[in-house]
């Protein structure tokens, strides 16, 4: 074995008498892709099985609510649940979070919506998304007009038949995503599994950098180089074991995706056309979190210095980057402020893969800056170490 | 043979030099100390021999070959030994002794004979499964040395490896040192021990400020310096009057509290002990010169300062 490979061979015993960097590295990623992807379930899949639970009052008990009440047991996403009791105890129900919202359709039903006047109450409970609160609102919007038409101009409707059919048509369009996978729409455990791993690759900053610093400290370098020990074998003995620690984060957490996720009732993770375009980022993102992690063990003087502020920086990356928090959800402002973030680069890369049936020429954009960021912070840190020499 | 001719050297990111117009011989085969108080060069030193610092070509001669040449540090067999446990604390023994020999590029066979060579010489035989970071300071210490011995040195330097150990240690660990000189091995040994090298080096240099002050055959150096000294330790420090009372051979130090005469002072100081009796004179010492009194008179300071 030559000088690097028992550099190598070292770092890896380092890593395993290491159990929380271990643990850093491979099961915190895993835990946050099984709790977040379960967690985002509905937020992704609004569009399939999303069920949003109401409680129902019906004051007026007409005919008319009666049918209101029919056109809300028609709507696939609206679940209505048992409402046994009066007004106070729903109330409270709602408000305990029990149901998504408590709909009350007020005394005078009929005659308020024939002089469109407010005949029904929408009550939300605390903690409904906003765009559930949207998804309800435009449904009771549309019940309620559909109905006062047909109450206002029932008659006529009745012999126009052409009318009455395009106030019930739902072909007028038709929803499909450019997402090409089995399932119609992308799925959490899509977001999830490239977003945490990016965020577990940028973390072995704190292994790296912290054995970095204690050599440094106890005079290990000191030694090594007096045995003749370059700096390229040092450095190559450094990144080369990480840069395979990162591939094997990357093997373990899709398959994650590809096959714990889904057995314990999840979505599947899908490769997108071209899989093997994935090794392309993952390498790009691995030597951009390596030589990142060189420029912290240059930073920080002390192992605690450097594992604050590797942990700090990551967590804003991560934060900024879209793992945390969808790039989507955010506002424009966020988005671009998001682009600057080595993270948000990983992930798109990733997305044009998984997401978008990209292949290796769609990401090249994508690894390039990956791959200059990398150059940058190797740069910085050789400075660095050449001024504290 | 080790020659060393008018070395200077900077640190690009300091003002003032940390050699300055170093010379020194250090024959084959010899157990050299290097002396000096915090700051005074030693570690520069050291690191220009062991390759760790560029080398000004023209100033550092191993066994005749310029230092500064390519090749001249690998033709050697160096071994450096720092002060730090310059180890993986997480590792077992054998496993550090595995890594730093498989990185001198031997072979399995030969990795295998010199970590039992080493390990016999430093008394770790029968630790070799422990870890790193559970052996006392002591073994921690020894560990540092037979890392040190994997390449079989011709030139070991020791940067002050009994540090903080127990004596027993202590004492293994300079038989240790003893032996590998006997066997052949060339010496360079910093310490803040003045006994151990008193009792371990056949020559010394001592540095400060990044100037030899001193070197030669240590015996030699203490006749040199006279038999005879005579110390007092004053409770109070002396006053500018009392200063002024003192005879040329008579050296100050910690901040007036200690005087120290050479022979041809003493009679001198001796007649002034009356007026300097209302300082409280707490100790009187006369005696031969030892390292430590040389030392202070030369630099005066403390080693340990």
């Amino acid at each position: 074995m030559s000088a690097t490979g028992f550099l190598i061979r070292k770092e890896l015993q380092l890593l395993g008498r290491d159990p929380h960097g271990l643990a850093l590295l491979f099961l915190m990623p895993a835990v946050f892709i099984l709790v977040m992807t379960f967690a985002l379930q509905n937020q992704y899949s609004l569009n399939t099985d999303t069920r949003l639970d109401y409680l129902l009052l019906d004051r007026d008990q007409s005919e008319a609510s009666a049918r209101f009440v029919e056109g809300l047991a028609e709507v696939g996403t609206f679940n209505r649940l048992p409402d046994s009791g009066d007004e106070a105890a729903l109330r409270a129900r709602a408000q305990a979070d029990d149901a998504k919202f408590l709909l009350i359709i007020n005394t005078g039903f009929t005659g308020q919506l024939a002089a469109q006047q407010t005949a029904v109450e929408l009550l939300f409970a605390p903690g409904t998304s906003p765009i559930f609160t949207v998804v309800v609102e435009s449904q009771v919007s549309f019940l309620l007009k559909r109905l006062s038409l047909e109450l206002s101009y029932g008659e006529l409707l009745e012999s126009a038949e052409d009318i009455r059919q395009l106030i019930n048509n739902n072909d007028l369009y038709r929803a499909s995503s450019l997402f090409e996978g089995e399932q119609q729409y992308p799925t959490s455990v899509q977001q999830n599994v490239p977003a945490w791993l990016l965020f577990a690759m940028f973390f072995i900053a704190i292994p790296l950098s912290t054995t970095f610093i204690s050599e440094r400290q106890q005079g290990t370098l000191t030694r090594l180089r007096s045995q003749g020990i370059g700096r390229g074998q040092l450095l190559a003995g450094k990144l080369i074991p990480y840069f395979g620690i990162n591939l094997l984060q990357v093997v373990m957490l899709f398959l994650i995706g590809l096959y714990l996720v889904p057995w314990l009732g999840g979505d599947q993770l899908t490769l997108g056309q071209h899989p093997w375009a994935l090794l392309v980022i993952a390498l790009a993102a691995s030597l951009a979190a390596v030589c990142y992690a060189l420029l912290v063990a240059q930073l920080a003087g002390t192992v605690e210095q450097a594992t604050m502020f590797a942990a700090v920086c990551n967590i804003i990356m991560a934060a900024l980057g879209g793992v945390m928090v969808p790039r989507f959800i955010m506002p424009a402002t966020m988005q671009q402020l998001s682009d600057l973030s080595p993270m948000a680069w990983g992930l798109e890369g990733f997305f044009d893969i998984l997401l978008r049936g990209g292949d290796v020429m769609s990401v090249l954009p994508e690894a390039g800056k990956l791959l200059l960021f990398a150059a940058a912070m190797v740069a910085l840190a050789t400075l660095i170490e050449r001024r504290r020499a | 043979m080790i020659r060393i001719q008018n070395l200077r050297y900077s640190y690009p990111s300091s003002p003032h030099p940390s050699l300055k117009d170093i010379s020194l011989e250090i024959g084959e085969g010899s157990l050299f100390g290097l002396l000096g108080p915090n700051g005074a060069g030693k570690t520069t030193l050291l690191s220009i021999l062991s390759g760790l610092l560029p080398c000004p070509p023209g100033q550092v001669w191993i066994n005749d070959l310029d230092l500064a040449q390519p090749g001249t540090l690998q033709r050697t067999r160096l071994a450096l030994v720092p002060q730090e446990y310059a180890f993986y604390l997480p590792l077992t023994v054998q496993q550090n002794l595995e890594f730093f020999a498989g990185v001198q590029g031997l072979n399995q066979q030969q990795r295998q004979q010199r970590i039992a060579r080493a390990a016999a010489q430093t008394g770790l035989s029968e630790r070799l499964g422990d870890r790193a970071g559970n052996l006392s300071g002591g073994l921690k210490r020894r560990l540092n040395l037979a890392i040190g011995l994997l390449n079989e040195p011709r030139l070991l330097l020791l940067d002050e490896p009994t540090v903080g150990i127990d004596p027993h240690s202590r004492h293994f660990i300079l038989q240790t040192i003893a032996a590998l000189n006997a066997q052949g091995t060339t010496v360079i040994y910093t310490s803040h021990y003045m006994e151990e090298v008193e009792s371990l080096c056949d020559r010394i240099a001592i540095v400060d400020h990044g100037e030899i002050r001193l070197q030669g055959e240590l015996q030699a150096l203490l006749e040199k310096q006279g038999s005879e000294r005579l110390s007092l330790e004053l409770q109070q420090p002396l006053g500018a009057g009392e200063r002024a009372l003192l005879p040329a051979l008579v050296t100050v130090s910690d901040c007036g509290r200690q005087l120290d005469a050479q022979p041809a002072g003493i009679r001198e100081l001796l007649s002034l002990v009356q007026q300097l009796q209302h300082l409280g004179i707490v100790r009187v010492r006369y005696g031969q010169h030892n390292l430590e009194s040389l030392f202070l008179d030369l630099t005066h300071r403390s080693l340990r300062d």
